[in-house]
C-alpha cells in the first residue's frame, strides 16, 4: 500500500504562465516516455520478479516515479493556472482547453492520450530490466529535449532534477541486472526464465 | 524563504538523501557506511517532521493527531507552490 | 576505418549481455543542498546536460 506525504519531492514555484511550454512538458505526464508510464511499468513488473532485491528496487523506483508524476503535473498546473483567454487563444492551447479547461490530463505533447502500450511487462527479468534501462534513457532524452526549450530558471531547476533521477535509476537498474546475472549461469544467461520455469531443463 | 518554507525545504533535502541512499542500499544491502548515513538522516527527518507538524501542519496522516480541528485537510496543497 | 578491437578487463565478461559498472560508495556531496539541486547525492552520478544546437 502507499502513504502520501503532503509536499513535492523538489520545490516548484513558477511565476510566469506559459501555455506553449505546458503543452510540451505534459508529455512527461502522460506521454510515451512519461512518469505515468514509468511508474506503472515498474510497479506492474514487480509480481513476476524472481529475486526479492530486484522486486524491492522496482517498488522503490516506481514509488519515486509517482512523486515525479506529481511534480510534472505541478509544473503544467502552475504554467496554466493564470492564463488569460487571450493567451489561451494565441498559444495554441485552445484545443486542450476545450476538452479539459485547465485541468491536468495525461496525454503526450502531440495530444495522444496516455496509453499502456507504451510500456511492457514481459514476465522475464532480463527482458524487463533491459526495458527499464531503455525507459530511463528515453525519459532522459525527453528531458534533454525539454531543457533546450526552456529559459525560465523556475521551470529549468525541477526539470534538471527530474532528468538527473533518470541517470541514477539507470545505474540502479543496471546493478539489478548484474544481480540477476549473478543468480544465473554465465555460460548461458538465456537457458530458462527464472520467473517461470521451475526446472532448468527437462532432464532435472 | 520564510521559516516555514525553510523548514519544509530542509525536510525535502533530508528525505531526498534518504531516497538516494535507499535506492543505493537496495542494490548494496551490506554497505555499512551507506547504512550509517541512512540511519543518521532518517533520525533527522523524523525529528524535523514532528516539529513541522507541531509548529505548522502535518505532512503525513500519522502526524495529524490533534485535540482541536482536523489539520490534515486544511494543510496547503503541494502543487500550489509557495511553501516548498 | 578504425579497427575496433578492445582488450579490456571487461572483455572477460560473457557475450550477448549488458553490464553497467558496479557503484562503490565513496562519498556524498558535502553540501547536501548542492546534491538536492543536482538530483543526486553521489558526485559520480552527477552528469548534467549541457548541449546546445547552435544552428541559426
Amino acid at each position: 500500500m502507499w502513504n502520501y506525504e503532503k509536499r513535492l519531492q523538489f520545490p516548484i514555484n513558477i511565476k510566469e504562465p506559459n501555455a506553449k511550454l505546458a503543452q510540451v512538458i505534459i508529455s512527461q505526464y502522460g506521454g510515451p516516455d512519461g512518469e505515468m508510464g514509468a511508474s506503472m511499468r515498474y510497479l506492474s513488473q514487480r509480481y513476476s520478479m524472481p529475486y526479492k532485491e530486484v522486486a524491492g528496487l522496482l517498488t522503490d523506483i516506481g514509488t519515486e516515479e509517482l512523486g515525479h508524476l506529481e511534480m510534472v503535473a505541478t509544473i503544467v498546473h502552475q504554467l496554466t493556472r493564470n492564463l488569460s483567454m487571450e493567451e489561451i487563444e494565441k498559444s495554441g492551447f485552445a484545443n486542450y482547453y476545450v476538452d479539459h479547461t485547465i485541468g491536468v490530463w495525461p496525454q503526450a505533447a502531440g495530444g495522444v492520450p496516455f496509453n499502456a502500450c507504451e510500456f511492457q511487462v514481459k514476465g522475464d527479468i532480463i527482458t524487463d530490466l533491459h526495458e527499464d534501462m531503455a525507459a530511463e534513457q528515453k525519459a532522459r532524452s525527453t528531458y534533454d529535449n525539454i531543457l533546450r526549450l526552456i529559459k525560465d530558471p523556475d521551470i529549468c531547476e525541477p526539470i534538471k532534477f527530474l532528468r538527473a533521477r533518470e541517470v541514477v535509476h539507470y545505474q540502479r537498474f543496471g546493478e539489478a541486472l548484474r544481480i540477476t546475472q549473478d543468480h544465473l549461469n554465465s555460460k548461458n544467461f538465456y537457458a530458462f526464465n527464472p520467473g517461470f520455469d521451475r526446472c532448468e531443463s527437462c532432464d532435472n | 524563504m520564510n521559516s516555514e518554507e525553510k523548514k519544509l525545504h530542509d525536510i525535502g533535502i533530508a528525505d531526498f538523501v534518504l531516497t538516494d541512499l535507499m535506492l543505493y542500499l537496495d542494490t548494496h544491502p551490506s554497505d555499512q557506511k551507506a547504512m550509517e548515513y541512512f540511519n543518521h538522516y532518517a533520525r533527522i527527518k523524523t525529528q524535523m517532521e514532528r516539529e513541522f507538524a507541531r509548529d505548522h501542519y502535518p505532512l503525513r496522516k500519522d502526524l495529524a493527531e490533534s485535540n482541536r480541528d482536523w489539520r490534515w485537510g486544511s494543510a496547503p496543497l503541494p502543487w500550489e507552490g509557495g511553501c516548498n | 576505418m578504425k579497427d575496433y578491437s578492445f582488450e579490456e578487463p571487461f572483455e572477460k565478461y560473457p557475450l550477448a549481455m549488458a553490464y553497467v559498472p558496479w557503484q562503490h560508495f565513496t562519498q556524498m556531496y558535502e553540501n547536501l543542498e548542492k546534491g538536492y539541486r543536482a538530483g543526486t547525492i553521489f558526485p559520480e552520478l552527477d552528469k548534467p546536460f549541457t548541449g546546445r544546437r547552435c544552428i541559426k
